[in-house]
């Protein structure tokens, strides 16, 4: 009797093992999250609290950049360096996180078309706005009445036949 | 305390932009509908949370032709970068309620991609499709006619621009908005009209005193007239304006026609 009430819980526990959790794995726990991938990311760069990490606009200061927006369009305008290239036309968008020091990490890549469909642009292009993202050094940390928080920014560069039109947000 | 109250700030026009009254699925005994409604606008989770996500995913499996989950569902892959999922979930709702959702859609693509044809095209869409006035930008900013004149001046469609803007502000039941004469006397500036942009860039003033922008405007106005002293004095009043924190201000993005605090002193610098 013993053996056979094991042998059931046993069953019962494999069967709801095996029984896919509609939605629940789709969504990380905040949409948008990124989480550390220990073969693209610095392990140097650490959270405040990996569980707490905001989005740039809760803080309602807008772009939190030292020199504002106008200083990191200066960045890239002068940074990048690429030649006319038809058919590179789009939106490409870098999502990363500032941590509560400043300092940016778990940078991640999407490249989309004029019609808002997946597109992978040119490696170079894709490369020197990456490399470009990473190097701006004016973040501000994200801060409310004293404390300091890790947030999410993104990036989003308009690009038409390879020329950097606009950056967003 | 006061992050959370603003983040709810910032939330609430968005949840509540649109929101169906569910009763209607009620009346019309349409009883899967109607608790899918009631679960979308009430079911608690916040913006962009697994919780939220999930409860829009039930109630647009319980009522397919949901419109309100399939929007809500959408903002905050919007707000947060991923465009992609964005214009899947958006299109979406459009499919099902065109007139709802055209003059969200439309004033998205302008106001965080920049998609000025995109966006051009939504609200043209819509105005074909309305016999009434097509509605307000979810930020409360623009009635969308004026920012549809924003995204034709960015395509470099200058006086096609002011006509717009013109027509609107003439309309007779048109209450002008916050940034309506700003733009209109930044557009004349442009277009060479100096008189009309010194008009309207004053009555944006008259209108809101809580702008650095016009001043700014106006007093580069003036340096290519060559007053120096009301070149000086705008630009002063322009700076005091925005180290008050008096300028165009957008939590998610930058708007058109902001100043910034290193284009107003490198004015300065260069009357020195």
């Amino acid at each position: 009797m013993r053996q056979g009430t094991l042998i059931f819980i046993l069953l019962i526990t494999l069967y709801a093992c095996g029984q896919p959790q509609k939605n629940k794995a789709d969504y990380p726990l905040q949409v948008g999250d990124i989480y550390f991938d220990s073969k693209i990311d610095d392990p140097n760069f650490k959270l405040c609290d990996e569980d707490r990490v905001f989005q740039y606009y809760n803080f309602g200061k807008g772009l939190l950049y030292n020199g504002e927006k106008l200083k990191l369009n200066e960045h890239f305008i002068d940074g990048l360096k690429i030649t006319e290239q038809k058919d590179e036309s789009g939106f490409l968008t870098i999502r990363f996180i500032v941590n509560c020091e400043g300092k940016t990490g778990r940078f991640r890549v999407q490249g989309m078309n004029n019609d808002y469909k997946e597109k992978i642009f040119n490696k170079d292009l894709t490369n020197q706005l990456l490399s470009l993202t990473k190097q701006l050094d004016g973040w501000l940390v994200g801060e409310d009445e004293g404390k300091t928080f890790d947030y999410y920014q993104y990036l989003t560069f308009k690009i038409k036949n390879g020329k950097l039109i606009e950056i967003m947000p | 305390m006061k992050f959370i109250l603003f983040t709810l700030i910032l939330i609430f026009p968005i949840s509540t932009y649109s929101q169906p009254n569910c009763n209607v699925y009620q009346m019309n005994n349409d009883q899967p509908c109607y608790e899918a409604c009631t679960l979308a606008t009430t079911g608690g989770g916040a913006q962009g949370s697994r919780k939220s996500q999930e409860k829009f995913d039930r109630a647009i499996e319980q009522c397919p032709k949901l419109d309100y989950a399939y929007m809500e569902k959408s903002v905050p892959y919007l707000k947060r970068g991923d465009f992609i999922t964005w214009k899947i979930l958006i299109d979406k709702a459009v499919e099902l309620n065109p007139t709802g959702h055209l003059g969200y859609r439309g004033w998205c693509r302008y106001q965080f991609l920049r998609d000025y044809e995109g966006a051009i095209k939504d609200l043209e869409r819509l105005d074909s499709i309305l016999s009434y006035d097509i509605g307000y930008s979810i930020n409360g900013d623009y009635q969308l006619n004026i920012a549809k004149a924003l995204c034709y001046k960015a395509l470099g469609q200058k006086s096609k621009a002011v006509e717009i803007i013109e027509n609107q502000l003439a309309q007779k039941d048109y209450t002008p908005m916050t940034y309506d004469y700003l733009h209109l006397g930044v557009l004349k500036m442009e277009t060479g009209d100096t008189d009309g942009g010194i008009e309207y860039l004053k009555k944006s003033i008259t209108f809101n005193d809580y702008l650095a922008e016009p001043y700014y405007y106006l007093g580069l106005i003036y340096k290519k007239q060559n007053l120096t002293k009301e070149f000086k004095g705008y630009m002063e009043k322009a700076k005091t304006y925005y180290l008050k924190g008096y300028k165009r201000f957008d939590p998610y993005t930058h708007p058109m026609d902001k100043v910034y605090l290193a284009d107003i002193e490198r004015e300065l610098k260069s009357g020195e």
